[in-house]
């Protein structure tokens, strides 16, 4: 009895991902970052830290205040995260997801069996964004631990000035995470697409992350005044206005509605592009 | 899709807008340079801003201190365009005005403006209210605020008023008092200085007063001289201060005040609306606080233009508009990480500031030791004018910061709080002071400590007190705290700042120490707020993106691909190919107008040239290809993408798909579990048919190219499909290897079921297949039994390559196959 429910059920995708090197390696990558940080933060010489930094002097603070405990070294690597390392690992797994399929021919065995269209890229997505989403959370967690043996549990200073227990900053790193898991939906709808777009994995990715790397840089010319408002990762940064004494909604609603839409754009075009295709890989 | 870009467009086009659009836009206008006569003989050089079209409400816009009519340019340039006549002037003493400087006296500046009405009233583009009353309003920052509060006080034609960061009374802005106590406070020498020596520097030709009345001049050297103004000074600054005809301003005005402001603190906008409000409770008033000021703070002037423009749409237009009552800007709010600038958020209220509810905070260390130093040196460094906080420049240290000097200073302080505090206005706390001298100069003001241990002093701002009589015993005094916009976090203490010393004032010269303690709460002023919410960011984007959402997934299902699920004739045949054609999007023509049928137990063989269409017709039967015209049925069901039919049918075309990282078996058996099939795999069956042995159990990636083939065909046969698809399924395999994959198809199809199978190779096809197709460029050349085939050619040609050259001549040219 075949049933089209039953085809490419999501606890064997997700198996068929996990056991990727790919996925263990991107895991590692996030691992290693407050890792390495706090190493060279403890073992490192005493530089002086105060040159000059790109983002001006609030962040300077917040790079400063990275060594004040678990809570202010894990804002800092969400900090250091946001703008490269989770656009990267976010586009390699959902860039490379159907891509991948096609480049091991796997795809049209899949489609011939018949798994509809529509069914495995839905079944595909939540497994990418399943795999994304645990990029975040070990990112939360992996600083929180290395923070806390590295520097121990202490209040949350931010630059502002207001220092959280830490309840209340655990309650805003989850918000933050919650919201970087949003705005960078807009991301994984991109490197969606072009997975589906084309055959080769990298092209997908490396296309994704291109893309998100020439959105930073027009994102840094203030000569493009307000037209920076849409650019996809230009709300990627509210996440700071969590960490005011009463959080500002204002910039972190708009940055993950306009993520939402991008990526439900992206998606809708994916599964019409899909649906469309002619299988040659 | 079309439609749904179209409502995206629309959306994002809702989402933009949201800007101001006036009714009274008009962009031209036209200019005219004047010189016009002041009161007492003096000139004014002024310009007047005219748009075209019928008479125009005029606006009287005036500058600011040391500045002249072309520092309010810009401003002029926005209201005429918005559809104002606009007359501005240089006040007299400054730039090419004649006159001397009297502060807005009501003899000097204020005469001026009034002959500066007169003259409106002759000009025809002005709308005129009665004869020599034209319809107008006054606006201006700093010294153009007071004499625009003046005017209104003094002159009944003024119909309504916006002042920025201006005094309510001089006295009380450079000697302030913020005890209960009869004296002047320590002089404000820093600002007085400051302000004398710009206007007197540029004029210096003119003596050391420069353009200064001699009275003024006298009051400042007075003031620098002893610290203490005399009689006739104090009521020259009294003349020239609103707070003496506020009583009388009936004419809407429209107050605004900067935090970062030392010179003329938040509490100098709160005297002029308590002074407007208790005489006259009718008067439209409003009153804006932002983040500006005289100490610099962060530029909020193009908001501020806009209101002021909005307050006189109002009340000289009659435009019906929302202006909020009470207006603040709270910069404590976050840092923009992109530039570092300050994100505000803007705080509206219904009410003004006038009499202020209070809620205490109990204080809990509430005993400090001071000294101050003989000297006055070193002074603690609270503001500087025109630079902002210098507790924002010297960074927060912990402990000692230049506004906080040990020794110095103090704190009353309370306890963690528990709740978020939000404080607008200002706070008071009563306290009992004893000296080793009778009199105190001290300068308080409302702090937060962070458990960190950084102090923040909203932009520096501090209240200074002068108390003249104290008691050995010592004396109780109530002190007002500065007005501030504050925000305090759950485990922050508020504490009540006091230092001996500040740099911009006078100080005692001699030696002296004070021990305070509080003796009552801290009475912080109690507000409500509602958060200027920016309601197309807060429902606007919400429900832009449930709407596109929808949209995006509607118009994927409307754009899914139909496909026609009609059973076919019905008819014997497993496979019915009829009238294919796939022409690729390039225009090439891969099959052209096939038709075949295959019946059940047949095995057979679609043979070609490279290029003929045969893995093209094989693709499209397992619905990976879409055709351009024709269909395929499988047991007369059709075959789409997804369509369920394609589940009896196992497929095997160019070349193997596996997950390399993934065992053989583990292969076989995740492939298995994700087509969602119920039945018998038969594992064992289609691992002995093709013979895969133990290499099953190592990785894919280590197969040689015959393993994987040979792997490949087993998954195809997997739950014995009805129907087995293989495409060039001896491709690159070695002779023995070719023998095996021959005997694997013969055991396949004994059992009863059907196998087509492509191949260029026609010997081969010749030892397997009971039928066979014949293609080439895509069309059928001819299409039988094996036998039937073999006889047609007759005796000359004996096998099947040869009746194919045969068939097709000499035409071998290779197509493009896909």
């Amino acid at each position: 009895m075949y049933q089209p429910q039953k085809t490419l059920p999501y606890r064997l995708e997700m198996y068929r991902q996990i056991k990727r090197k790919r996925t263990l390696f991107s895991y590692l990558f996030v691992i290693s970052l407050p890792v390495i940080v706090a190493l060279a933060v403890k073992f490192g010489t005493s530089g002086n830290s105060s040159g000059p930094t790109r983002f001006g002097s609030g962040t300077a603070d917040l790079i400063g205040l990275a060594t004040k405990g678990a809570a202010n070294f894990t804002t800092t690597m969400f900090y250091f995260a946001t703008p490269f390392l989770l656009i990267a690992v976010i586009s390699i797994f959902n860039g490379d997801t159907v891509a991948s399929e096609a480049s091991w021919s796997t795809l049209r065995y899949l489609l011939a069996a018949p798994v509809p269209r529509t069914r495995l890229l839905i079944q595909k997505l939540k497994v990418s964004l399943t795999l994304s989403f645990i990029a975040i959370a070990l990112l939360i967690s992996t600083s929180w631990i290395v923070g806390a043996i590295t520097f121990g549990f202490k209040p949350l200073q931010t630059p502002l000035g207001a220092t959280f227990s830490n309840g209340l900053a655990l309650q805003r790193i989850v918000i933050i995470g919650l919201y970087l898991a949003l705005v960078l939906l807009a991301v994984a709808g991109l490197a969606f697409y072009l997975s589906v777009s084309t055959d080769v994995p990298l092209g997908a990715v490396g296309g994704a992350i291109g893309i998100i790397i020439l959105s930073n840089i027009l994102d840094a010319i203030s000569g493009l005044g307000s037209l920076r408002n849409w650019l996809p990762t230009h709300y990627s940064f509210s996440w700071f206005d969590a960490l005011s004494s009463s959080i500002d909604w204002t910039q972190m609603i708009r940055g993950a509605c306009y993520s939402l839409i991008l990526f439900a754009i992206l998606i809708s075009r994916a599964v019409i592009k899909f649906n469309k295709k002619d299988i040659t890989s | 899709m079309k439609s749904l870009r179209i409502s995206v467009a629309a959306l994002l086009l809702f989402l933009t807008a949201g800007s101001d659009s006036s009714a009274f836009a008009n962009t031209h206008y036209s200019t005219e340079n004047l010189r016009l006569g002041g009161a007492g003989g003096v000139f004014l050089d002024a310009t007047i801003y005219l748009p075209g079209g019928s008479p125009a409400p005029a606006i009287l816009l005036a500058h600011g201190f040391t500045g002249d009519k072309t520092s309010v340019a810009g401003q002029a340039e926005q209201l005429a365009a918005h559809g104002y006549v606009v007359l501005t002037w240089t006040a007299r003493g400054f730039g090419n005005s004649t006159g001397e400087i009297s502060m807005d006296s009501p003899t000097g500046e204020v005469a001026d403006v009034s002959k500066l009405i007169d003259y409106l009233a002759t000009r025809k583009e002005v709308v005129q209210q009665s004869k020599s009353d034209p319809l107008v309003g006054v606006t201006g920052d700093s010294y153009g605020g007071a004499i625009s509060l003046m005017v209104a006080g003094y002159d009944k034609r003024i119909d309504a008023v916006a002042a920025n960061i201006t005094w309510n009374n001089l006295v009380h802005v450079f000697f302030p008092q913020n005890a209960n106590d009869p004296s002047l406070g320590p002089y404000k020498k820093f600002w007085a200085g400051t302000f004398f020596a710009l206007a007197t520097l540029p004029k210096s030709v003119a003596g050391e007063c420069g353009t200064f009345t001699v009275a003024w001049c006298n009051a400042f050297k007075d003031a620098v001289a002893t610290g203490s103004p005399t009689p006739a000074d104090i009521s020259l600054m009294n003349a020239s201060s609103p707070s003496t005809i506020t009583s009388r301003i009936i004419a809407p005005t429209l107050l605004m005040q900067g935090e970062a402001d030392s010179l003329f603190p938040l509490s100098e906008s709160i005297k002029n609306a308590q002074e407007i409000h208790n005489a006259h409770p009718l008067t439209p008033l409003a009153m804006i606080w932002h983040s500006g000021g005289h100490d610099g703070g962060s530029d909020e002037s193009a908001r501020l233009h806009q209101s002021v423009s909005d307050w006189f749409d109002i009340y000289l237009r009659g435009a019906k508009k929302r202006f909020p009552i009470f207006q603040v800007t709270n910069t404590n709010g976050s840092i923009s990480l992109v530039d570092s600038s300050v994100i505000a958020k803007f705080l509206t209220s219904s009410k003004l500031p006038l009499s202020i509810a209070t809620q205490p905070i109990a204080i809990s260390i509430p005993f400090t030791a001071l000294i101050a130093p003989i000297g006055g040196i070193p002074g603690a460094i609270s503001s500087l004018p025109g630079v902002g906080s210098a507790l924002a420049l010297a960074g927060s240290v912990a402990g000692a910061t230049a506004a906080f000097l040990p020794g110095q200073s103090g704190f009353l302080e309370s306890a963690p709080i528990t709740k978020p505090i939000h404080i607008v206005g200002p706070s008071s706390v009563k306290i009992r002071i004893t000296s080793n001298k009778k009199n105190a100069t001290l300068f308080f003001s409302l702090v937060v400590r962070t458990a960190s241990g950084q102090t923040k002093q909203p932009n520096g701002i501090v209240n200074p007190v002068h108390l003249s009589d104290i008691a050995n015993s010592g004396s109780d005094y109530t002190i007002t705290l500065p007005a501030v916009v504050l925000d305090a976090a759950p485990g922050d203490k508020l504490a009540v700042a006091i230092s001996t010393t500040d740099q911009g004032y006078a100080l005692p010269q001699d030696g002296r120490q004070y021990a305070i303690t509080s003796i009552s709460p801290i009475n912080i002023s109690r507000m409500a707020f509602t958060t200027k919410v920016n309601r197309v960011a807060l429902i606007g984007w919400p429900i832009a993106a449930v709407l596109i959402t929808l949209l995006a997934i509607g118009a994927a299902y409307l754009r899914r691909p139909r496909h026609n699920t009609k059973p076919m004739v019905e008819s014997d045949a497993l496979v019915t190919v009829s009238n294919l054609t796939k022409v690729y999007k390039d225009g090439y023509k891969a099959v052209d107008g096939l038709s075949f049928q295959v019946k059940r137990g047949q095995v057979l063989g679609l043979l070609g040239p490279n290029g003929a269409g045969k893995t093209t017709t094989l693709r499209m039967m397992m619905g990976l290809i879409f055709p351009t015209t024709g269909e395929i049925a499988i047991n007369g069901e059709p075959i789409y993408p997804g369509s369920p039919t394609l589940a009896k049918l196992g497929s095997f075309v160019e070349g193997s798909g596996f997950l390399p990282h993934l065992s053989g078996r583990e292969n076989l058996e995740l492939y298995w579990k994700s087509i969602g099939r119920s039945d018998e795999p038969f594992f064992d069956d289609a691992i002995r048919i093709t013979d895969l042995g133990s290499a099953l159990n190592k990785k894919v990636r280590s197969y040689s190219q015959g393993m994987r083939q040979r792997l490949a065909i087993a998954q195809a046969m997997l739950g014995m499909p009805d129907l087995l698809v293989l495409d060039e399924p001896t491709n690159g395999l070695d002779p023995q290897q070719i023998k095996a994959m021959r005997e694997v198809l013969k055991r396949y199809a004994k059992t009863g079921r059907t196998v087509i199978v492509s191949s260029h190779l026609l010997g081969e096809v010749e030892q397997t297949c009971t039928h066979v197709v014949l293609m080439h460029r895509g069309r059928l050349i001819t299409y039988g039994t094996m036998r039937r085939i073999l006889t047609k050619a007759g005796s000359r040609a004996g096998t099947l390559e040869e009746i194919f050259i045969e068939l097709i001549g000499d035409d071998l040219t290779i197509g493009r196959e896909k």
